[in-house]
């Protein structure tokens, strides 16, 4: 902090920024330390959000310790001893003596994030207990935070978290990697829950913004930092590689007016070329090497549409051979959706069209909007004007985004045939 | 005191006859007096709802509960969204007057009970 001019806003942005981006890396490493020396996954958990809320307060003013992890460490340490004080005198007096910070090597600190990530990512847990509990645990989030991300009052998130630990002591959860048979699938529900994360953040993203964390920002970074544990894993590789394709046209999805632009319609000049560059490198080195999966997949495909320099030069034949292999090994109503809109662009919307209809007695796709909205589209291409603004107005009254309901309402009132004037309270 | 503001009516029934204009100005009018009354204090929640024709209604039938698709009263008498805010009964009826002079749609403000 001493480069910093305190009385300079920016740079002053600058250093709580760094302070915030440093407490959240250290966050999981610090609970891992006390978890291994402690048990209690629950307590320790509670006093890691006290030293990071301490540290948050303090590092501003007083400047970052030379050792933040071992003032973490002591101060959350301390926090625990109190906790454990005032549920007993007597008990467990001589853990203040194993508090040492400096006693345990950080060798272990990678191993610790990771098994904090599965644990987080129980499957004991519903889902929404999952994000919270890996936003707050792994990604050093405050319950505040987490809550207003999701849009509920504190009290109902602070809530869901304890109610979380406490239910993945009850299962018996050790503090250890799952063993081998099992790891495969819990690490695909690790992967799920970065993935709900993200679109979490990316169907909220306009308009709505987070005091610190986007929650695309943060999925983002606890990605990255699984990839840097598991680096050979290809779908880790492909759902890193798949939220910086996504991401990386964040800018150019909505208009200064918060409305959506769709893909086709977008300037790709305000795609972020440094996230696509990244990404790109990610699906250029898993491929190939790795068991192909479907993130890799769909990154690839993302890799596709990121690629061109404009929508006329979208390589569709390619999406479109994408959407086939991911057919074959994940097939799902979402994945004919999409191939879909791919074989409309290659053969046309009838071709599409005709796809699309396989879908219309799917129960899995009767809670969604996006089989209508599809289909609006590929009629209004077919050239089919009151059967599009008929399926956009269906899309718009079946959606629970309000700005998806305002596009497709928009799109809906474009086609609009002049009506006699009607009297709207009637 | 605390209010709510009801609107009623759904997607449908508001949008479906605007012109794309009419549709952003008011969106863009929705967009402004939440940031308002954010910015004065006076929110404590505001939601909107999803058309009434995804709605499931309850009823209790021979009995017991029976859920059945669509809302229970006439669409343009469902509810489509609310506001909670903390004001004088006067400011109430005076934001409710703001919307209802753009959408020419009749609203409901009705005190919450308290204690």
């Amino acid at each position: 902090m001493d480069d910093q001019d305190p009385g300079d806003p920016a740079s002053a942005e600058t250093a709580l920024r760094r302070i915030e981006d440093l407490l959240r890396e250290l966050a999981p490493q610090v609970l891992g330390t006390l978890v291994r020396r402690h048990g209690q996954f629950d307590a320790c958990e509670d006093a890691v959000q006290e030293a990071l809320l301490a540290a948050a307060l303090q590092w501003p003013v007083d400047g970052v310790p030379d050792r933040p992890r071992s003032w973490l460490l002591t101060v959350a340490g301390r926090s625990l001893v109190d906790q454990w004080r005032s549920e007993s005198a007597r008990r467990r007096r001589e853990e203040t003596a194993a508090l040492d910070p400096a006693g345990h090597a950080p060798a272990t600190d990678q191993d610790d994030t990771l098994v904090l990530l599965f644990l987080c990512c129980h499957p004991a847990l519903s889902p929404s207990s999952q994000l919270a509990l890996t936003l707050r645990a792994v990604g050093g989030l405050t319950t505040a935070e987490i809550a207003a991300a999701f849009l509920v009052p504190e009290a109902t998130m602070a809530k869901r978290i304890s109610r979380a630990k406490e239910r993945v002591r009850k299962a018996g959860a050790r503090f250890e990697l799952p063993p081998q048979p099992e790891r495969a699938e819990r690490l695909g529900v690790v992967l799920h829950v970065l993935y709900l994360v993200f679109n979490e953040g990316y169907a909220t993203s306009s308009g709505h913004v987070l005091r610190r964390a986007e929650l695309t920002v943060e999925a983002i970074r606890l990605a990255r930092m699984l990839h840097r544990l598991l680096p050979t894993e290809g779908e880790v590789s492909g759902l890193l590689a798949l939220m910086l394709l996504t991401d990386a046209r964040r800018a150019a999805r909505t208009d200064s007016g918060g409305a959506i632009v769709p893909l086709a319609e977008q300037r790709r000049e305000l795609w972020d070329a440094a996230a696509i560059a990244e990404g790109m490198a990610l699906v250029t080195t898993t491929l190939g090497t790795a068991p192909v999966g479907p993130y890799q997949l769909q990154a690839a495909i993302a890799a596709v549409h990121d690629e061109a320099p404009s929508d006329q030069d979208t390589d569709w034949p390619q999406i479109l051979a994408l959407y086939g292999v991911l057919d074959q090994i994940a097939p799902g109503p979402a994945v004919t959706l999409s191939r879909a809109v791919a074989l409309a662009m290659v053969h046309g919307p009838k071709a599409g069209l005709a796809l699309l209809g396989t879908l219309d007695t799917d129960d899995r796709m009767a809670h969604t909007h996006r089989p209508e909205a599809v289909r609006a589209h590929l009629l209004e291409d077919a050239g089919d004007t009151v059967g599009a603004r008929e399926s956009y107005l269906q899309a718009a009254k079946k959606t629970a985004s309000a700005p998806e309901q305002r596009y497709l309402t928009l799109r809906a009132a474009r086609l609009r045939q002049p009506a006699p004037p009607t009297d709207p309270a009637g | 005191m605390k209010y709510m503001i009801m609107m009623f009516g759904g997607l449908g029934a508001t949008m479906e006859n605007r012109t794309p204009e009419w549709i952003t100005s008011m969106h863009e009018f929705m967009l402004k007096l939440d940031g308002e009354l954010k910015e004065a204090g006076e929110l404590v929640a505001g939601h909107g709802l999803v058309d009434p024709s995804q709605a499931k209604t309850v009823r209790f039938q021979n009995g017991a509960p029976v859920p059945t698709d669509g809302p229970f009263a006439e669409i343009k008498e469902s509810l489509a969204g609310y506001w909670l805010v903390d004001v004088s009964e006067e400011r109430a009826i005076e934001i409710a007057s703001q919307v209802v002079a753009f959408t020419e749609y009749p609203m409901e403000v009705r005190q919450i009970t308290h204690g």
